[in-house]
């Protein structure tokens, strides 16, 4: 039995499957457009994207955000982290 | 970064690895199916399957939506893109599946327009951005992504857009694990669940294994030590004579799931009475189509397609593969005829599918110690 588990370098999404549960990538909210439930997201990687935000309810700028295809499904909060 | 580093400490994963260890029954023989091709992914590229002993095997099951798509709704989606003035738009890993003829791929170097995108929003743009094409998504995706073209659909109805349709492939995860079940070739100890769908869905709709089938579940994460925590969560409950549903992504998932996702779901789609899955045959009630209110969006009803239903190629095993019966490797073509380059069946091309991650991550090590 191997020992060490080989921790490889931090995902590269750009690899991954969008169509599976593996994409659901950790995001902050940078920018909000309340009207349209749109947001601006950073990823781990500094890549910004524009995010769908209805399932999660209202947001506001620092609050952190699971995102699947470009809609966030969950929020991420630090005391259930 | 935050809500991740700390769930790949590689000294907890081997403090968990003992734990594991200690939990397996000597001489018993675990299978353990996890769910969704986004764990076994996991597991080949962080190697969690050389940390465990022999006798606590992992199958790998059919949650890669992509390796389900039948090849007759890839020839499907070829002739749409195909038609004049259509822009059809997709994920990545679709690109590159082959139908009876050729991929999407193909079809764009025989000058199909064919495009990636990211996400169904960024096809919504591309049919606002060329008002004179009529922009057709591909949806694919279980219940995770279903909820993200659900909203791009109602947003594209509020907005008036009449060049936007979607050519709807969403599966739903129950059914075929019910028919996984039901199979006789496989018996199964019990099941990582889907971390992500269940975020949407909830832990609710996998009562059903625990009740029906007397098989422990545990709803898990995707990072390493969420793997390895959820298979001891399993062995603990088999040792100890429990079986239910456990969720080990609480800090994900809600017992009751995302409420909006699941309302805005039942607006747009309904239940397909029954869809074919590779591998898997006809399975009734497992995917979904756009409801009434939304078939002007329906790019089946917009374009009429073949639905010619296509065999696999006789070479090709991955019905088996996806049903756990068999290991990528040991599948005729692996790593041979068929690589991620030049791929024959579906699990070769997704990263998410078991035979590219075995490929891609090389596990070689398969003698491991029998405790």
């Amino acid at each position: 039995m191997h020992a060490d588990i080989h921790l490889a370098p931090a995902c590269d999404h750009s690899h991954g499957c969008i169509t599976c549960g593996d994409e659901g990538i950790p995001a902050r909210v940078v920018e909000v457009d309340e009207a349209q439930e749109l947001a601006v997201c950073a990823g781990e990687d500094g890549s910004r994207s524009t995010v769908e935000t209805a399932l999660v309810g209202a947001v506001q700028v620092g609050d952190s955000l699971l995102v699947h295809a470009g809609t966030a499904i969950a929020r991420l909060e630090e005391e259930r982290a | 970064m935050r809500f991740v580093d700390e769930f790949r400490d590689a000294d907890l994963g081997r403090a968990l690895a003992g734990e594991i260890l200690a939990a397996v029954e000597s001489g018993r023989h675990y299978k353990v199916m996890e769910v969704c091709g986004g764990h076994t992914h996991s597991i080949y590229k962080y190697g969690i399957d050389d940390l465990l002993p022999a006798n606590v095997e992992l199958v790998h099951g059919p949650g890669c939506p992509v390796c389900v798509i039948p090849m007759g709704r890839v020839d499907d989606g070829i002739a749409i893109a195909r038609e004049p003035g259509v822009l059809f738009a997709c994920f990545g890993d679709m690109l590159r599946i082959p139908g009876s003829d050729g991929t999407l791929l193909d079809a764009k170097a025989e000058g199909a327009d064919v495009r990636m995108v990211y996400s169904p929003l960024d096809a919504l743009r591309l049919a606002k951005e060329n008002p004179d094409r009529e922009v057709v998504f591909f949806a694919v995706g279980f219940e995770t992504t279903a909820p993200s073209t659900a909203l791009t659909l109602k947003r594209a109805k509020a907005e008036g857009l009449r060049n936007f349709f979607c050519m709807c492939n969403h599966v739903t995860i129950v059914p075929p694990l019910r028919a996984l079940l039901e199979s006789p070739d496989l018996r199964l100890d019990g099941f990582v669940g889907p971390g992500h769908v269940a975020t949407v869905v909830g832990a609710r709709p996998f009562e059903f294994i625990p009740a029906q089938y007397g098989r422990p579940v545990v709803i898990s994460g995707f990072e390493p030590l969420d793997i390895l925590q959820s298979i001891h969560m399993i062995l603990r409950q088999l040792g100890e004579g429990r079986c239910e549903v456990e969720n080990q992504y609480k800090r994900v998932v809600p017992y009751e799931g995302n409420l909006a996702a699941l309302k805005v779901l039942a607006e747009v789609f309904e239940l397909r009475p029954h869809f074919e899955w590779r591998g898997l045959g006809f399975i009734s009630q497992s995917a979904l189509k756009l409801s009434d209110a939304y078939r002007d969006y329906d790019a089946e009803e917009r374009y009429g397609v073949p639905g010619v239903r296509v065999a696999d190629p006789k070479a090709c095993q991955c019905g088996e593969v996806l049903k756990g019966v068999i290991k990528p490797w040991e599948c005729k073509v692996f790593g041979t005829a068929c690589t991620p380059e030049h791929a024959i069946g579906t699990c070769m091309v997704s990263p998410e599918g078991a035979c590219a991650a075995y490929y891609n991550y090389g596990r070689f090590a398969r003698e491991r110690a029998v405790v």
